[in-house]
């Protein structure tokens, strides 16, 4: 007997990690929240241990209107630009 | 190299052993499968006129596609007739559109399922169930179709429950929630005629459901009761935020809102005025959000938004009205959309024809 297979892929993609950071002090954050309850506060209190613990400052924060869908490409590439890292995450 | 779906698995020549196999490779809901074999998939495939990497859908984070080859796998496994696939090819059509967002909508914990309705003359061209037992078991089309819509998710999207699927409960729905829209008798346009196709055209509309509410209503005799009713299950605590909502009458509460001299629109308009809660009853619940009350109420707010009250969705075209079901009982139902609000916005597409296309 035989069978398809009933999986499928993607196209191949080029994917690779973002270097990392030689050192958190006085790092630029950004804030990524995602709409969803909690999540500002949650992701503000991970930002101020930074901010304490390694002079870290908080630049800019940005707001999805969809927990669930990809952030937009032109708002990742704004992240790129104007800070050191980002920190987002969920809420609820 | 070829598409994945065209890779072929030779095994003994023993179904109920291939039906074992299928369970081993993961390929299942947790229910028996039909096993893909060529020739049945080769028969599905007749029924569509694109090659079969024609890509239907692609999911947007991992990039994972469904072609129409890997649809017809799965729609012969999941028990579909040939006849069928023109209907789960344009549901994955209304579903790929990003407003749809089937990755989140299938992913959160919220554990909706795509509700699939089918509606004009391809239901009773393929024998889909609009009436007795509309939502349960017994009709081939509306089950299997339901269901190669889910091991598609699974099986080409790799939406696993419990790694990629994290439903915290889940719902009956997500093996399989497909119906027709009633035809016989219904005294409202059908759904394809209300989307603007071209006359004899069927269509599909998909909407990320989050459950089932029944709505049981044998003593009400007049539109006001009967819909009242339901805007009482639209506004429970439980389920109310500014999503869209689907809600089906059955035959005898139809007549009775349609009898009245009530049009679609008056029931929509009906139902978003009193589908609501006051702000302080929200905030006893802890469900209240300024940014919510804010979008409902502001500048485009809709002119039935009352001051003081959060309403379920953002104007009365967010609630979808038809008719299903068997001719006796008062037992209507609606739909909630997914627990993220506006994170899924229902879509539709034609059936087996090419409108508009690029």
């Amino acid at each position: 007997m035989r069978l398809y297979d009933p999986t499928s892929s993607g196209p191949e993609r080029s994917l690779s990690r973002a270097p990392a950071l030689t050192g958190l002090e006085g790092k630029t954050i950004g804030i990524l929240e995602n709409n969803k309850l909690n999540a500002m506060e949650m992701l503000r209190e991970v930002a101020a241990l930074f901010e304490t613990r390694h002079n870290c400052m908080v630049r800019s924060i940005w707001h999805k209107s969809n927990a669930s869908a990809p952030a937009p490409a032109g708002m990742l590439a704004q992240v790129v630009g104007e800070v050191d890292f980002l920190i987002t995450g969920l809420g609820d | 190299m070829p598409l994945d779906s065209q890779r072929i698995h030779e095994i003994p020549d023993d179904l109920l052993a291939a039906i074992d196999y299928c369970y081993e490779q993961g390929w299942t809901d947790g229910l028996p499968v039909i096993p893909p074999v060529l020739e049945r998939v080769h028969a599905m495939l007749a029924f569509e006129g694109r090659p079969p990497e024609a890509v239907i859908a692609t999911h947007p984070a991992t990039t994972l596609q469904l072609t129409v080859h890997a649809a017809a796998v799965n729609a012969v496994m999941a028990g579909c007739l040939p006849e069928y696939f023109p209907v789960l090819v344009a549901a994955f059509e209304a579903m790929d559109k990003p407003e749809f967002n089937f990755h989140g909508s299938t992913a959160s914990t919220g554990g909706s399922a795509p509700l699939v309705i089918v509606s004009g003359p391809v239901c009773d061209d393929i024998g889909m169930n609009a009436d007795v037992n509309l939502f349960g078991p017994g009709n081939r089309a509306n089950a299997t179709i339901g269901r190669a819509v889910r091991l598609i998710l699974r099986n080409v999207f790799q939406m696993i429950p419990g790694i990629s699927d994290k439903s915290t409960q889940g719902n009956p729905g997500k093996y399989s929630f497909c119906i027709a829209e009633r035809a016989r008798g219904n005294p409202w346009p059908l759904l394809c005629e209300t989307q603007d196709y071209p006359p004899g055209v069927s269509s599909v509309t998909v909407f990320a459901g989050g459950g089932f509410c029944n709505v049981e209503n044998h003593g009400g005799n007049t539109p006001e009761q009967i819909l009242g009713s339901v805007a009482d299950a639209m506004a429970n605590y439980g389920c109310i935020t500014l999503g869209q909502s689907v809600v089906v009458l059955s035959p005898e509460h139809m007549a009775i809102v349609a009898g009245a001299g009530w049009s679609r629109e008056d029931a929509q308009s009906f139902l978003f005025t009193h589908a609501k809660r006051s702000v302080e009853g929200m905030q006893s619940v802890g469900k209240y959000r300024d940014s919510e009350y804010d979008r409902q109420h502001g500048d485009k707010a809709d002119a039935l938004v009352e001051d003081g009250y959060v309403h379920r969705g953002l104007s009365p075209q967010d609630i979808l009205i038809t008719m299903g079901g068997g001719d006796a009982g008062g037992h209507s139902c609606f739909i909630p959309s997914w627990s993220r609000g506006r994170g899924s916005i229902m879509q539709h597409k034609p059936i087996g024809v090419c409108i508009d296309c690029v």
